[in-house]
């Protein structure tokens, strides 16, 4: 009775072997790696598809890699080329702005710097503006170790802008000995002091006077007429001119004022 | 004042004359054109525009004696006054 059993046995073992070869072939047969698939997988006894993904995907991380960090050098270098350049940019900047601010304030007059191209042959060609009368006033000074008794000849003169002017100063040397004298002007206010231009004074020139001498000090000068358009001057009816004067000493070299 | 070194405060610069400094009048030979200049100006109350006859005669005394460049009027700022006197020469 236990034969037929076991010879059912033996059969089905017989099936089941000759099932796996058969499978087995099926699967060599088909590409094994490109249709490896999972029914395949339960059967055969190769190495499970997720250990062959880690191998491969092991090598293309390790490109990935590779590229990423090719990428980073590559960005590295342009941002520090690009902060090179910005470097040495502010070193030339700082460099040429000197030359470049002094232009600057040559162009909107800021800080009272006179204005380039102030023309001398206008003079010529000026019309006086008739409807703005400006008042003029004169201050004289010395320093205080000058001895010269230095004053103007009339207090204020009223004129236009565009017609030239001439105006007196006296100066007169009590002492017994020469004195030489030099001097320098100021204009208040400060921002007409560039439309004041004088054709001709005395000023920033050694000026000698003998023992107990007394001279006339002219000064020609005109107020541009220019003056009358610029809006920060619409209030301004006074121009005050003021000289002083101080003693120059042998050999003294004074530097020729404005800009050089 | 103007020696501050601040920025943006306003400081003034002299500036040299257009065409140089006068030489002194030592001998003062030029005092009377002068004279009669100031008394001008006083007349008319300091109005430098009513006194330019005057003006100009003091600097053509100073160019006579070696005390200024001589110069053309037109270039002293004097145009209408030679122009006139051109019409007046026309006239007569």
């Amino acid at each position: 009775m236990l034969l037929p059993f076991l010879l059912r046995g033996c059969t089905a073992k017989h099936y089941v072997q000759q099932a796996l070869s058969s499978t087995r072939l099926c699967i060599n047969c088909c590409n094994v790696r490109r249709l490896a698939t999972s029914s395949g997988q339960l059967f055969l006894r190769k190495t499970p598809q997720r250990f062959l993904n880690q191998s491969r995907g092991a090598k293309v991380h390790k490109r990935k890699h590779q590229n990423q960090e090719d990428d980073w050098k590559k960005r590295n270098k342009t941002v520090l080329t690009y902060i090179a350049a910005a470097g040495v940019g502010m070193i030339g900047l700082s460099y040429a702005s000197v030359p470049l601010y002094r232009l600057y304030c040559q162009a909107t007059g800021l800080g009272g710097t006179a204005v380039a191209g102030h023309n001398t042959d206008q003079v010529e060609t000026m019309k006086p503006v008739r409807d703005r009368i400006i008042k003029v006033t004169f201050n004289a000074d010395t320093h205080a170790s000058m001895q010269w008794n230095f004053r103007p000849q009339q207090s204020e003169i009223y004129l236009v802008p565009g017609e030239t002017a001439l105006a007196f100063y006296k100066a007169r040397n009590p002492t017994d000995k020469p004195v030489i004298g030099i001097s320098t002007y100021n204009v208040v206010p400060f921002d007409a002091g560039q439309y004041f231009n004088k054709i001709q004074c005395f000023c920033f020139e050694e000026q000698r006077l003998n023992p107990h001498e007394e001279v006339d000090m002219p000064v020609f000068f005109y107020i541009d007429p220019e003056f009358d358009d610029d809006p920060r001057m619409a209030r301004v009816d006074t121009i005050t001119l003021s000289y002083t004067f101080f003693e120059a000493k042998e050999g003294q070299q004074l530097p020729i004022p404005g800009y050089s | 004042m103007s020696t501050a070194m601040n920025f943006g405060t306003k400081s003034f610069r002299p500036r040299p004359p257009d065409k140089g400094a006068f030489p002194l009048d030592h001998f003062g030979e030029c005092k009377s054109f002068k004279e009669t200049y100031m008394r001008c100006l006083r007349g008319n109350r300091f109005d430098s525009s009513r006194c330019r006859v005057e003006t100009k005669e003091y600097l053509e005394c100073r160019m006579d004696r070696q005390l200024m460049a001589k110069e053309p009027f037109e270039k002293l700022g004097f145009k209408d006054l030679e122009e006139s006197e051109e019409e007046n020469k026309a006239k007569l």
